[in-house]
């Protein structure tokens, strides 16, 4: 495997979710380094701060306090040092609405929460494996809504 | 109708005044022509005595000089000198009427030569006969030479009876040839005068007729006027409008009793005008007339105008204004108006508008209550089933008979209440997303629905089979739905051990009755009905099997949430159409649907 580890950054203000995230990390095969922020501002704050190495991938639940996951998406991809992270949408639902708008917006999957431990480590492992730089290169709005 | 006659009767009035022109022409033409006549007649009488005169003078003018003649011969013959006196006299009468004939023939270049020579024999006369007065006079006359001198006289006194005599002879020519002249010109104009007299008469004749005849025309108009007047005053009353006229050429203003009417007021009770009117008007409705007085005179358009009355009585009323602009033949421009009390119909739609937003404003409480409701629940409902899932996997080796199956049943629980979020969710979509309507091919819709139940109906190898569907104008994945649901339902409710058999039937409705619903009869419809060979259903539940949560099984025998059948019907409301069940206990169902054509 990865002689680094994946950086991997969990924005999510439901703290059983955060668990559930972790723990899924710590039972996956993948060398993972997985940190969580608890809101919209906090989530660009740690990725403005130049002690906070970039995140390969984002996990970014939409609704949340303080700046929604809409928000921060807009914020991120308008920004040059971090428009290239990968964005996963991680929300309970998924309304056409929102899949529709995070699509324009530029994430590159929608992931909708799991109600199963298994099906959540199963499809973690499976967003962690793409190989992100050919999934960005077209992007593609059929695959873009992951089937679980 | 009316415009034709109003037409008609002005073409007639152009003929009558044609009519009337034209006799008058003639009429001018025959007094011009009576006049000619008179003044020929007189021209010709005055010609008569002209040559009357002439001849008269010429007559007189030779025994004149006859009477000179015999004077000198009288002194030759007596020498006496008192017949001097008189020869004088008859060559001063001679000269005198040498003159007057002069002036007579003036006109007559040809008498004029002859006169002037006749003046000039009558000179030569005159000195032959004043040589032998003074011969005689001094007694140098020789016997010899008097009767030369006698004899040149009856020569000279010859020529000039015969020149006058020719003279008169000219004269008399020139009156007859004249008067044939007027005789021709006069003969002709009796039968003329006749002619164009009885050609008036026939123009009076034709007048007279067409005049009546326009009456009679005239009188049935106004009885048909008189009719229609009533019957417009009746309707009028009846539908709570009154008419006016606006004259706006003379700013005059016509009121129908009616007018009067709405506003509480007796007929013609006070003279039609704008400020008159305006005194009924609520003051801050005013100037919402004055615009639209002003946009007719200036834009030649009257819009309709909603405004606020204030009747004689006191009472409130709601009015509504407006109108027609009319030019008529001459181009008079007259605006029609009508006015009409419309507060009933306006109290009525201001309720039934406050209903109307109640309604509104309660179902997207509905909707949005459903949708948050549905949406908020699935989260803590993730969670118990995500716990649920890791003492599953983890921990559920230490667990005893009893426990292990309570847990099992939490498990199925928390599904159901999923299953039941899910389809919540979906009801709610049904009715508050956007609905855009598409020509859509119904049969790729339902090969669409059944690809999404290609596990199901594999594992049941269950047989379907569809005529051939339109292409309907509808919300596409909202017709997907309901045939996935449909055929859901179908594969669901299939008897065990049967091979499920679906059969998919269209045909064009021409019209459709369904018990205690009222459907326009001219409307067509799309049938498409959806029949089985499953269990089938008591006919009571009919109706019921439509109705949010209602279910005719345990959910232990056939799981579901009793919400599907609720969205088909929430999908065809959508399409302004109607779903009906059929069904047979153990026989099977049918489900139709109407869809408006």
């Amino acid at each position: 495997m990865n002689q680094h580890p994946i950086r991997i950054l969990l924005a999510d203000d439901d703290e059983d979710d955060v668990f559930f995230f972790k723990d899924a990390f710590l039972e996956i095969k993948i060398k993972t380094e997985v940190n969580s922020v608890k809101d919209g501002v906090a989530l660009m704050e740690y990725l403005n701060s130049p002690n906070d190495p970039i995140p390969h991938v984002l996990f970014l639940d939409l609704n949340m306090p303080k700046k929604n996951g809409i928000d921060c998406l807009k914020e991120i991809k308008q920004n040059v040092r971090l428009k290239d992270i990968a964005i996963v949408i991680y929300s309970t639902s998924a309304s056409d609405e929102d899949i529709e708008e995070t699509f324009v917006q530029g994430a590159n999957v929608y992931l909708k929460k799991p109600s199963n431990f298994n099906t959540l480590k199963k499809v973690l492992s499976q967003v962690i494996s793409i190989n992100w730089q050919y999934q960005t290169s077209g992007l593609n709005r059929d695959n873009f809504l992951l089937q679980l | 109708m009316f415009k034709m006659d109003y037409k008609s009767f002005f073409t007639t009035n152009f003929l009558v005044k044609g009519i009337f022109v034209a006799s008058l022409v003639i009429l001018i033409f025959i007094s011009g022509i009576s006049y000619k006549n008179s003044i020929t007649v007189s021209e010709s009488s005055d010609l008569v005595l002209h040559t009357y005169k002439v001849q008269v003078q010429l007559e007189q003018l030779v025994s004149n000089l006859i009477d000179a003649e015999s004077y000198q011969k009288g002194y030759i013959i007596t020498r006496d000198s008192s017949f001097l006196m008189p020869y004088k006299n008859s060559n001063l009468k001679v000269k005198a009427s040498l003159k007057k004939l002069k002036v007579l023939t003036a006109a007559n270049a040809h008498q004029q030569s002859n006169l002037i020579s006749l003046a000039l024999l009558i000179e030569t006369r005159f000195l032959l006969l004043e040589k032998t007065i003074a011969s005689v006079s001094q007694n140098k006359l020789t016997k010899d030479e008097l009767i030369k001198n006698m004899l040149l006289s009856k020569k000279q006194m010859d020529i000039i009876r015969s020149n006058a005599s020719r003279m008169i002879n000219l004269d008399n020519l020139n009156l007859k040839e004249q008067q044939k002249k007027y005789e021709h010109e006069i003969s002709f104009t009796p039968l003329i005068t006749l002619l164009l007299l009885f050609f008036s008469l026939l123009v009076f004749i034709f007048s007279f007729y067409k005049i009546n005849k326009d009456i009679e025309v005239l009188k049935k108009s106004n009885l048909e006027l008189l009719i229609t007047t009533e019957s417009f005053k009746h309707a009028e009353e009846i539908g709570d409008f009154s008419s006016w006229r606006w004259d706006l050429d003379s700013n005059e203003f016509t009121y129908s009793d009616s007018q009067y009417h709405l506003l509480c007021c007796e007929p013609q009770s006070f003279r039609p005008g704008i400020n008159e009117f305006l005194q009924f008007v609520h003051p801050s409705d005013t100037h919402l007339l004055v615009a639209a007085g002003e946009a007719l005179i200036h834009q030649g358009h009257y819009p309709t105008t909603f405004y606020r009355i204030i009747r004689k009585d006191g009472k409130l009323r709601y009015f509504k204004s407006l109108g027609k602009m009319l030019t008529d033949v001459s181009g008079k421009r007259i605006f029609i108006g009508i006015n009409s009390d419309i507060t009933e119909e306006y109290l009525n739609s201001i309720a039934l508008e406050e209903r109307n937003r109640e309604l509104e404003q309660s179902n997207k409480e509905l909707a949005s209550f459903n949708h948050i409701a549905s949406h908020d629940m699935q989260e803590p409902l993730r969670k118990i089933q995500t716990f649920i899932s890791r003492i599953a996997d983890n921990e559920s080796f230490g667990f005893s008979g009893k426990a292990k199956e309570y847990f099992t049943r939490i498990q199925l629980s928390a599904e159901r209440m999923r299953l039941l979020i899910d389809d919540l969710l979906l009801f709610s979509r049904t009715n508050r997303i956007e609905k855009v309507f598409e020509n859509s091919d119904l049969n790729a819709l339902l090969e669409n629905a059944k690809q999404e139940l290609i596990q199901s109906i594999e594992e049941k190898n269950a047989l379907i089979h569809a005529e051939k569907l339109p292409v309907l104008s509808v919300i596409p994945f909202q017709i997907q739905q309901l045939f996935m649901n449909l055929l859901g339902n179908s594969l669901k409710y299939s008897k065990p051990g049967i091979v499920p058999n679906i059969t998919v039937k269209y045909q064009l409705e021409q019209q459709l009755i369904i018990p205690h619903v009222n459907i326009d009869p001219h409307l067509k419809f799309h049938k498409l009905s959806f029949s089985d060979n499953g269990i089938g259903f008591d006919a009571q539940y009919a109706e019921s099997i439509f109705i949010l949560f209602s279910r005719l099984h345990t959910v232990a025998d056939y799981p579901g949430t009793g919400i599907g059948l609720s969205i088909c019907k929430k999908i065809i409301e959508n399409h302004k159409g109607y779903i009906l069940a059929e069904g047979k206990e153990l026989e099977g169902a049918t489900f139709h649907i109407f869809l408006p054509a």
